[in-house]
């Protein structure tokens, strides 16, 4: 499983890098979320400064839609799905796989948004380690219940607007937590934070999990 | 100042490493439309041929 | 002779330039109201004219002649690319030495007033064109809709920074300090600004030349290879295996459909299904 899991996450990282698609689409996305935001919130530097994290998440989730999109579009051509059931490869195997090169995405793009929201919203993160911990596991939780819900949508006509309702509201809880988290590490008070990390560690278990075990029946039924 | 530094440093660097950047491109793409001609050529040959 | 004259254009470009970093940098004196930070001004600029006046007029003006019928012609069409890519390079460069000067004058490294949030949002726009630009079509087609891209960015603009001049109005917030070259300008510093622009303006002249050539290849080198593979094809004779040319379509939703690898600019480049992973594995963990 380990071992098809690398192979095929290999494959996805690989197709992004000679496409880049998620550098020239989601990242310019992304970024354009948090601008968009100021044309929405008004330009008084405190409103920006306060919702800075709430707003950093939910760039992070509109872009989890697309990367997750992406990741299975690769795969829309007439045969290729089919080819990747028959090779044989796990397919347990090929979610990891997919989760992996989906949450490399994710976490380099919320770099980028990081940067992003120092330099626009005026904040300063101020408990690194809080925030870097936050990411990953959300990362982590919000790649494997996208590819979930990817394979779920993948091989219909409406896959566009059906996976973001679907997934959008699943990821609700890492949007709170994560927001919580990343106010707590922007404005200094750890303990608060803290807590907040007890719903984002149990989330990416449980959908990773969930993830290993649905996907073999999820690939049929695409 | 720092800043002022700062500023030239990144301007000037980014512009250079721009400009190599597309010097660089331009060369490569050149030899592969030499090679590239040159196997077109084969190409239309062996379909006469064939 | 068009090489000759390319040269010349770059060396008197890294001669004007390295004369304003010279002049910018040691001879000129310090601002009474700013201190050294005017330095910056010598640079910043030149940089924002060369990216929104330059780079983007040209592409916009290049795009409104490609898709005008009477000077339709690839020509335009490439140069205009070549001129969004400077263009956004510029871009980018004005919003970085912008905030670089903002910083120790106003504080903070930004502020949404009008003409960064539409400076911003122009660099958006053009990374879009980019992108839209980097999806495989025929060439033609990807003219026309790059070119309509194009303007709508550049349309744009002004909208937005009218726009948001009435927001900022609307919403009174803390005033933006409005620092301008101190009112008795040194006769060196106005000298100098003037050789920034001129330097800058011959590095976008020799760089939208090189980046057109480059264009020109790169759709040259897509025509060769796609006719290579068709004689092969057609000398092959009847082996029968005809790949169905994969769909280009734009958007993520539909991306590089099936295939392992992009294909490289021409039309109808057909590529095999094929992953990138070589042999099954028979379901070894």
């Amino acid at each position: 499983m380990w071992r098809d899991a690398l192979l095929i996450a290999g494959k996805d990282l690989r197709i992004e890098a000679r496409s880049r698609v998620a550098l020239w689409q989601v990242l310019p996305f992304s970024l354009l979320v948090l601008i968009l935001s100021a044309f929405a919130l008004g330009p008084g530097p405190s409103t920006l400064h306060d919702a800075a994290p709430g707003l950093f998440w939910l760039a992070v989730l509109f872009s989890t839609v697309l990367a997750t999109q992406r990741s299975f579009a690769i795969e829309s051509g007439e045969g290729t799905r089919d080819g990747l059931r028959l090779s044989g490869v796990d397919p347990a195997g090929v979610f990891l796989g997919k989760t992996a090169a989906v949450a490399v995405q994710l976490a380099l793009l919320q770099v980028a948004l990081w940067a992003g929201i120092t330099l626009f919203f005026g904040v300063r993160l101020h408990v690194i380690w809080l925030a870097v911990v936050a990411s990953l596991l959300a990362t982590v939780g919000l790649a494997a219940a996208g590819v979930i819900y990817g394979a779920l949508s993948a091989g219909l006509r409406v896959r566009e607007t059906l996976l973001p309702l679907l997934v959008l509201p699943v990821l609700a809880p890492v949007l709170l937590s994560g927001s919580e988290v990343w106010s707590a590490a922007l404005f200094g008070h750890a303990a608060a934070g803290e807590s907040w990390l007890r719903i984002l560690a149990p989330f990416a278990v449980v959908y990773v999990v969930v993830g290993i075990v649905l996907y073999g029946p999820l690939q049929e039924a695409g | 100042m720092k800043y002022v530094d700062a500023g030239y440093v990144i301007c000037l660097s980014v512009l250079f490493v721009y400009s190599v950047s597309l010097w660089w491109r331009r060369r490569r793409l050149a030899r592969a439309v030499a090679t590239s001609d040159v196997s077109s050529e084969r190409g239309r040959d062996r379909e006469r041929e064939g | 002779m068009r090489t000759i004259v390319l040269r010349s254009v770059g060396v008197a470009a890294i001669v004007a330039t390295a004369a304003t970093v010279w002049l910018g940098l040691w001879v000129t004196p310090p601002d009474q109201v700013q201190g050294t930070l005017v330095r910056l001004l010598y640079l910043h600029p030149p940089i924002a004219w060369v990216a929104l006046y330059l780079a983007f007029g040209l592409s916009a003006l290049a795009s409104l002649l490609y898709l005008w019928r009477r000077t339709r012609s690839l020509f335009w069409d490439r140069l205009a690319a070549a001129s969004v890519e400077v263009g956004v390079v510029f871009n980018a460069l004005t919003l970085v030495s912008g905030s670089l000067w903002g910083r120790p004058t106003w504080g903070v490294w930004w502020t949404w007033t009008a003409r960064l949030t539409s400076t911003a949002l122009l660099l958006v726009l053009f990374v879009g064109y980019l992108a839209l630009r980097r999806v495989p079509a025929d060439p033609e087609v990807r003219a026309k809709r790059c070119a309509v891209a194009a303007l709508v960015a550049f349309v744009d603009v002004p909208i937005v920074h009218f726009s948001v001049d009435w927001w900022q109005t609307l919403h009174q917030k803390a005033s933006v300090l409005n620092a301008t070259l101190s009112p008795t300008i040194h006769g060196s510093m106005a000298w100098t600004l003037l050789l920034g622009f001129v330097a800058l303006t011959l590095v976008f002249v020799w760089m939208v030349t090189v980046r057109y050539d480059v264009e020109v290849m790169r759709d040259r080198i897509g025509n060769q290879e796609l006719e290579v593979s068709l004689a092969e094809r057609r000398a092959e004779g009847s082996t029968g295996a005809v790949n169905t040319p994969e769909s280009s379509s734009d958007g993520i939703a539909s991306g590089e459909a099936g295939s392992a690898e992009p294909p490289v600019g021409g039309p109808g480049h057909s590529t095999p299904v094929r992953l990138a992973a070589p042999e099954p594995t028979g379901g070894g963990r």
